[in-house]
């Protein structure tokens, strides 16, 4: 099973750089996911990789072949590779056996009866065995998907491609085909790249994840990396929600803005400096105003806006002696009302420092 | 990058001698004298008052042409769209059946209807009003804008019936929920929404009733006044004066382009074919006590369209004289007899016309799959140019095509003129950008998403093209191919400049049997050609599913 790597790839529609300079690797047997909103090229890299682009510069490897370079790109049929679309493209005018039996039919050594058998064994195991008759337009959108999925692994690729699989479906279905598609990729454990702009969908599906800005990898990690340790502003956005506070750096960890003062865990930063901290909603515990006030990270403010969402409730609370507005997720008791007084304490291992503030 | 290079080299030949040669050759000719470049060709034709007087009938044709249409067309549309008038289907079958009817018939079934001596129509009326005078008069302009616009309508109705289908009901009853009533609602909502359509529309049926010929030759040349195209006709009688004919085409060519081009913005400002989407339901209007009386008038205009010529055309097939009534003594099957075992040209003009119109659907079908194919999916550099080039030739009227076809291939290198080819060469023009439209239409509905499935689980691009593209594409093109082969059989206004004895169509064969007063053989040829017409249609539909007018399924 082998892995990919991306070498620097540059694509160019007019003067607008979709893919500009992007580098990444897919570790073998790896389900990666490619996150960004759109606009960012992820779509762009997965046709690259999939051969229906070449590159302007880069190159695309898979194992030790290398598939495309500006000069020469393996067309898709010779790539290995088996691709989900987004609309899944299932073809009319076959039926669902014919649909996913066609990628067999370029498999040499393959008798009629062993692609029967296959195409019925992978039926099977995407739940839908009784259905080979059928022609994709009497097939509700979930059972689209599957044939989509059937067909794409049948062929046992090498690489496996999703263009967002799942966009077309209703939450319900998209919620409990995210845990169909983990379970697919424990199964078989091919090599699989992910485009999706919805990042609980990539939390819940990849091993990894690479958030795409502009036509580069932002930051490439788990979804534990990203959402604890987000490198840029950009990213700590993306995933999740969070307060990005701008501040100067006081001490090596310790942050300023006004008369407000955060320690930061990490420790590493150049006094003097301006810096950019990303502090989650969850990392701020509200209590109330008179609580030990001289704790590490203890603020005074004032609730200006609350939600409740059930296992949390959502503060906007305007921090007191400052400008900064800060949003809370804290528990549903004790309640905080509009207008009332709250002490806010934040741990100092909440407090990340980006690299990238803009 | 070198297969794109023989696409290109391909089309622009062929767009070269379909188009940029005989349209350079009338645009050359009409400024060309003896002594170099002049405008006197211009001066002789606009100076000359009975060209003027025909530049006038032309203009009080068409835009009268345009307003009959709308008036017919745009209720009918309404009506069969959005109420729950009874037989819908039907209505919308019989305005098919005018859309496809040639017009020269009926305006030859409307002759034998409405004639002021002989016609049926005032024979009845004198012979029940004891009346001298009679009822109608079709041999004047009021009677030829009726004929003309009777067989244009359909062009409102599509334009206007399709607008309807797309737009929900929601947007009506959010007017009405603010408080709008039902006048209010048509006048501030539906109506705004379809006004470009009912405008397009009516360009549409403008630019037919500019571009028409046969109507105005069976029924203006009798009445005295000239048309534009029966007057560059006859500059073609003998003696030829070409550059005339030339210098009388140009203004006819700008006209068409430049009312194309505001249809287009018109069309194009807003996006009212997104309207719609999700829950965009279509709730019909009850018409309550109306129902009856508005089925009547849909039928009242469809007796004219189709009903009575038609009759009238089965009539004079069967019956020794048209104009006596049906008995048994008058009864016979003469009249085909006549036609296809003793007048001369009918048999070869049959066969003539089923070879141009099979090959021009053949290589037309072939040409605008290839060319669609390469727009649609950007296969070459420039494709817009391909798709612009090839709709080009909807802003030729036949006339002005054939004008220039003659000019360019009477002379070295290619001398065409008396052979089929030249013929061939028109009709391809002319049905080109109709078939095209189609063959685009087939192929955007065909994602590219699912050649890209293929190709990724292992099969090469001519095996796609074959297994998945030409499955999928293949009703579409067959759709195509028939909308290129009615449009041969139905042509007249190219051919009757372009025909020589030895290659007569049908068309011409029934204009010419207009001229020997043989109206049996004209009904004769005239089923014949519905016959074909419809089985055509009926072959459209079968492979579409649906109607050619564009309704949903």
């Amino acid at each position: 099973m082998p892995g990919v790597i991306l070498k620097a790839l540059t694509k160019r529609y007019g003067d607008v750089g979709a893919v500009d300079g992007l580098s990444l690797e897919i570790k073998p047997g790896e389900l990666l996911a490619l996150l960004g909103p759109s606009g960012c090229g992820k779509t762009t890299t997965l046709r690259l990789v999939a051969g229906f682009l070449a590159p302007e510069a880069g190159e695309i490897w898979v194992g030790d072949r290398c598939l495309s370079t500006p000069t020469s790109v393996v067309p898709p049929e010779r790539r290995r590779m088996a691709m989900i679309f987004q609309s899944y493209a299932l073809w009319p005018h076959m039926t669902v056996a014919q649909n996913v039996a066609y990628g067999l039919r370029f498999k040499p050594g393959l008798s009629r009866g062993d692609r029967e058998a296959r195409v019925r064994e992978m039926l099977r195991v995407v739940q839908l065995a009784g259905y080979e008759a059928r022609y994709p337009g009497e097939l509700s959108g979930g059972q689209q998907q599957r044939v989509a999925v059937a067909r794409a692994l049948v062929v046992e690729p090498e690489i496996l491609l999703l263009d967002e699989p799942l966009s077309n479906l209703d939450a319900n279905l998209r919620e409990e085909m995210r845990f169909e598609i983990r379970r697919l990729h424990e199964t078989f454990g091919i090599t699989t790249l992910y485009v999706t702009h919805d990042q609980a969908e990539a939390m819940v599906i990849s091993d990894r994840i690479a958030v795409l800005q502009a036509g580069r990898v932002a930051q490439a990690g788990t979804a534990d990396d990203l959402y604890h340790r987000p490198r840029t502003r950009f990213v700590a956005e993306f995933i999740g929600r969070t307060n990005v506070v701008e501040g100067v750096a006081a001490s090596r960890d310790t942050v300023t803005r006004g008369t407000v003062r955060l320690r930061v865990a990490s420790g590493e930063l150049e006094p003097g400096a301006r810096v950019v901290l990303s502090i989650r909603p969850h990392q701020l515990r509200l209590g109330a105003p008179g609580d030990a006030t001289d704790a590490t990270n203890a603020l005074r403010g004032t609730v200006r806006r609350t939600a409740f969402l059930g296992d949390t409730v959502d503060y906007e609370i305007a921090i007191a002696g400052s400008d900064l507005v800060l949003r809370a997720a804290a528990p549903p008791t004790p309640r905080f009302e509009i207008g009332a007084a709250v002490g806010v304490r934040i741990d100092p291992a909440g407090c990340v420092p980006l690299a990238d503030g803009d | 990058m070198d297969r794109s290079i023989a696409v290109w080299v391909g089309a622009a030949l062929a767009l070269v001698v379909l188009i940029a040669l005989p349209l350079g050759w009338l645009a050359y000719l009409s400024v060309s004298g003896e002594h170099g470049a002049t405008l006197g060709h211009y001066r002789e034709a606009f100076a000359d008052p009975a060209l003027q007087k025909a530049l006038w009938n032309t203009v009080v044709l068409a835009f009268w042409t345009g307003l009959v249409s709308v008036a017919i067309g745009a209720p009918l549309a309404w009506l069969t769209a959005r109420t729950d008038v009874p037989a819908r289907g039907l209505i919308r079958g019989l305005v098919l059946a005018s859309f496809v009817t040639p017009p020269f018939l009926g305006a030859f079934a409307w002759v034998m209807l409405a004639g002021p001596n002989a016609g049926i129509l005032n024979t009845l009326w004198r012979s029940v009003t004891g009346a001298e005078e009679p009822l109608l008069n079709i041999f004047t302009m009021p009677g030829l804008v009726f004929v003309v616009a009777i067989y244009t309508f359909p062009y409102v109705y599509i334009m206007v019936a399709n607008t309807l289908a797309l737009i929900a009901s929601d947007l009506e009853e959010a007017a009405a929920i603010l408080g709008a009533g039902r006048l209010a609602v048509a006048r501030t909502v539906t109506l705004p929404m379809v006004l470009p359509a009912l405008a397009s529309g009516f360009i549409l049926a403008v630019l037919q009733a500019l571009a028409l010929f046969g109507s105005p030759a069976i029924l203006a040349l009798p009445a005295g006044f000239h048309t534009v195209t029966t007057q560059i006709w006859s500059l073609f009688q003998f003696p030829p004066k070409v550059e005339q004919a030339a210098a009388f085409s140009i203004p006819l060519l700008l006209a068409t382009a430049l009312l194309l081009q505001v249809q287009k913005r018109l069309l194009g400002r807003r996006g009212y074919a997104a309207v719609g989407g999700k829950g965009g339901q279509r709730r019909t209007i009850p018409l309550g006590p109306w129902r009856w009386p508005a089925l009547a008038a849909c039928l009242l205009v469809m007796s004219a369209a189709i009903f009575l010529p038609y009759g009238v055309l089965a009539k004079g097939a069967f019956v020794r004289a048209w104009a006596q009534p049906l008995s048994r003594d008058n009864l016979t099957l003469g009249n085909f007899a006549f036609t296809f075992f003793e007048y001369g040209s009918t048999r070869a003009a049959i066969v003539n016309t089923l070879e141009l119109a099979v090959l021009t659907a053949c290589v037309g079908a072939a040409m605008v799959a290839l060319l669609s194919y390469v727009t649609n999916r950007r296969l070459v550099v420039g494709h817009q140019l391909v798709a612009f080039l090839v709709l080009a030739p909807v802003v030729v009227p036949g006339v002005v095509l054939a004008v220039g076809l003659f000019i360019a291939y009477t002379r070295p290198p290619f001398v065409l003129y008396g052979t089929l080819w030249i013929l061939f060469l028109a009709y391809l023009t002319k049905e080109m950008p109709v078939g095209y439209a189609q063959a685009d239409a087939t192929f955007r509905a065909i994602p590219a998403d699912l050649e890209d499935a293929g190709r990724v689980l292992g099969a090469g691009r001519l095996r796609i093209l074959r297994e998945i593209t030409a499955p999928l594409a293949k009703s579409g093109i067959i759709a195509a191919w028939c909308f290129i082969f009615i449009g041969v059989i139905r042509e007249l206004s190219a051919s009757i400049l372009l025909f020589t004895p030895s290659t007569k169509v049908m068309s011409v064969v029934i204009f010419d049997l207009k001229e020997e007063g043989q109206f049996g053989a004209i009904s004769v040829l005239g089923l014949v050609m519905l016959a074909l017409t419809f089985a055509t249609v009926a072959l459209v539909q079968a492979a579409l599913g649906r109607d050619v007018l564009g309704a949903r399924r």
